[in-house]
């Protein structure tokens, strides 16, 4: 494991990281073993985050430097797609709301996290993620969502769930800067949470491991 | 003893002055800081016609201030729905436009100006907006693209106005944007002609208007407008000292622009929406890098000129509250979103006014019961002082029920009557 690899990344050195990456590879490093030190690089930024010692830029940013590692070593992973570990996930924006800055940092940080995600965008209606969870034998549902208009749609969607009868299958997420207990309760999700780190502790809890 | 009009006007202006100079009103007062979808939703009107027929969306608002009890008359948020069309517009999506009528409008960010292209919006901002902004957000603009168009400086003598800016007005490309141009101010006009209509209606009436149009901080106006969320960030990386250049510019403009609003409108009240500084957005180090300082600036400048300043914190401001607290006592109206309250009580309680906070949630899903127990936590939070006025997060939610919305005067008279 390259500490300074992980290192570089959670310090956002992104020339530095990908440096590193390139002198790896040229000296023979196995590429899935870089991969794995670039993604422990993203976890430890997750905690920094849950501890409040690291913010938005610090998963953005690091999700550009992983993007640029992953571009780099993209010719020497023999083409294997990753499958997640740990449960498929289906989620999106609510219908009739168009916001996605927040869904996808949650997206993101969950793949990273070894889950199996399918990110269904944005508009996204209750036959799209019915169609989505039965597909993908989904275990979490994740509903987003930035205006007020979007509580009754969450609403509408977890409706529609039960009403195709997968209910019992998923646990639901709701989530957005509006969202809190009221919304929980309000459109009958398992829980809510405004930020990724509250996104991946619901997660982790319902798959039985840790955050 | 029935007051006229102008004792109301002054009676409900004297209880949001107090408030802002830290002196206890006669009662807490009610005072959405906007209003988008809310009066329409209630009067039955739809989502389209709101940004359509701008004579019964301002009505509608004047009706709800009545009959709701605010003391203020929000400001209204919602935009020229004809003056979106008439640019085809792409940087906005609204109900008869591409959305269905019965959604609100939502904004479509991107990456409007790209990182490389710092160096020419820094060198030419005027030039750069009309040529490459212009375009990306307004389809029927694609004009100022599509003709290479000289620097306006090179037209700086009769000779050339004549001879070249003469037939480049001509070329149809060119005519059909600023004929394009020409309806958007035409739709405006109409627009804002409503709203002087019903804003002398309302003074008559009793009702000062709560704040005067947006005045967007610096960082929120590189980051919202031109750059995107993600954009804006990877520049604090790689980037810094031109995000910085544009932040600067964009100062300057916007303390200019508020100035002059405060002078054209004569309402002191300048709302100042703030996206990108809240806690968990930044690192302090950023924030005290690339955000805080030009929105204080903008800040004292207002104060300095006899405003006050009205930011909506958007977000949780809570671990801002320290910078917060550099800003001068007793000339700001705080508008807070998610906030821990006792927080601010602590670190701000003696220095800013406290302003909205009722949850979004509570407004569009409670019960109006649980709209005024949270209110009587806010009175009673701040009973000592009385620095409190009542909104929910944002102003009046679109989906508010109306009966939370009565509630909030309903509790504000039973619990916040000093």
């Amino acid at each position: 494991m390259s500490k300074e690899l992980t290192d570089a990344i959670v310090g956002m050195r992104e020339d530095e990281a990908l440096a590193l990456v390139k002198q790896e590879l040229a000296a023979g490093a196995d590429p899935v073993a870089v991969l794995e030190d670039a993604k422990a690089a993203m976890t430890e930024l997750g905690r920094l985050f849950e501890c409040e010692q690291a913010f938005i830029p610090e998963l953005i940013m690091g999700g550009e430097i992983m993007r640029g590692i992953s571009e780099e070593l993209k010719p020497h992973l023999k083409g294997t797609g990753e499958a997640g570990t740990r449960g498929a996930v289906v989620i999106g924006t609510v219908q009739g709301d168009i916001h996605d800055i927040g869904k996808d940092i949650v997206v993101m940080m969950l793949d990273i996290n070894g889950y199996d995600v399918h990110d269904l965008g944005v508009d996204v209606s209750g036959e799209q993620f019915t169609a989505a969870i039965r597909e993908h034998d989904a275990k979490i549902v994740g509903l987003s969502g930035l205006l007020t208009l979007a509580f009754d749609s969450m609403k509408t969607i977890i409706e529609d769930i039960v009403a195709a009868g997968l209910r019992d299958q998923v646990k639901i997420m709701v989530g957005g800067a509006p969202a809190d207990v009221q919304v929980q309760e309000y459109t009958g999700a398992d829980g809510w949470g405004n930020d990724v780190g509250q996104a991946l502790k619901l997660a982790a809890e319902w798959t039985g491991g840790a955050a | 003893m029935t007051l006229t009009g102008e004792e109301l006007y002054k009676q409900r202006l004297r209880r949001f002055d107090d408030v802002v100079a830290l002196k206890k009103p006669d009662r807490v007062p009610v005072v959405p800081l906007a209003c988008g979808y809310f009066a329409d939703l209630w009067k039955g009107y739809s989502y389209k016609d709101a940004g359509y027929n701008h004579p019964q969306h301002y009505a509608a608002i004047k009706d709800a201030t009545i009959e709701f009890g605010w003391d203020l008359s929000p400001m209204n948020s919602l935009f020229a729905a004809d003056g979106y069309e008439a640019l085809g517009t792409t940087q906005l999506r609204w109900p008869g436009g591409a959305l269905p009528d019965d959604m609100g409008f939502q904004f479509v960010e991107d990456e409007y100006m790209k990182a490389d292209e710092y160096d020419e919006f820094l060198s030419d901002p005027n030039g750069f907006t009309v040529r490459k902004i212009f375009p990306r957000i307004a389809a029927n603009l694609a004009g100022f693209e599509q003709v290479p168009l000289p620097p306006l400086y090179f037209l700086a003598n009769t000779y050339y106005l004549l001879n070249v800016g003469g037939p480049l007005l001509g070329a149809p490309p060119i005519r059909q944007a600023l004929e394009a141009l020409l309806k958007m101010s035409d739709a405006v006009g109409a627009y804002f002609a409503a709203d002087a209509a019903t804003g002398a209606e309302l003074a008559e009436l009793g009702y000062p208007r709560a704040v005067a149009a947006p005045i967007i901080p610096p960082f929120d106006m590189v980051s919202d407008m031109l750059r995107s969320l993600r954009g804006s960030t990877l520049d604090m990386y790689r980037h810094p000292d031109k995000l910085l250049g544009a932040i600067d510019l964009m100062e300057k403009a916007q303390i200019g622009l508020a100035l002059m609003l405060i002078q054209v409108t004569g309402n002191p009240r300048v709302f100042i929406p703030m996206h990108r500084g809240a806690g968990g957005f930044m690192s302090d180090a950023q924030f005290e890098k690339f955000y805080w300082p030009s929105f204080k600036n903008l800040v004292l400048a207002i104060i300095e000129a006899g405003g006050v300043p009205c930011p909506l914190f958007e977000g949780d401001y809570t671990p801002r509250l320290k910078y917060l607290a550099e800003l001068p006592p007793g000339k700001i109206a705080g508008h807070f979103d998610k906030i821990d309250r006792l927080k601010f009580k602590e670190v701000l309680g003696d220095k800013m006014a406290f302003w909205g906070n009722v949850p979004l949630s509570l407004m569009c899903t409670g019960s109006p019961q649980q709209v005024k127990d949270d209110v009587r936590e806010l009175v009673n939070l701040f009973s000592d002082t009385g620095a409190l006025m009542l909104d929910s997060v944002t102003g009046i939610p679109d989906e508010a029920k109306p009966e939370c919305v009565t509630a909030l005067r309903e509790a504000a008279d039973e619990y916040g009557v000093y």
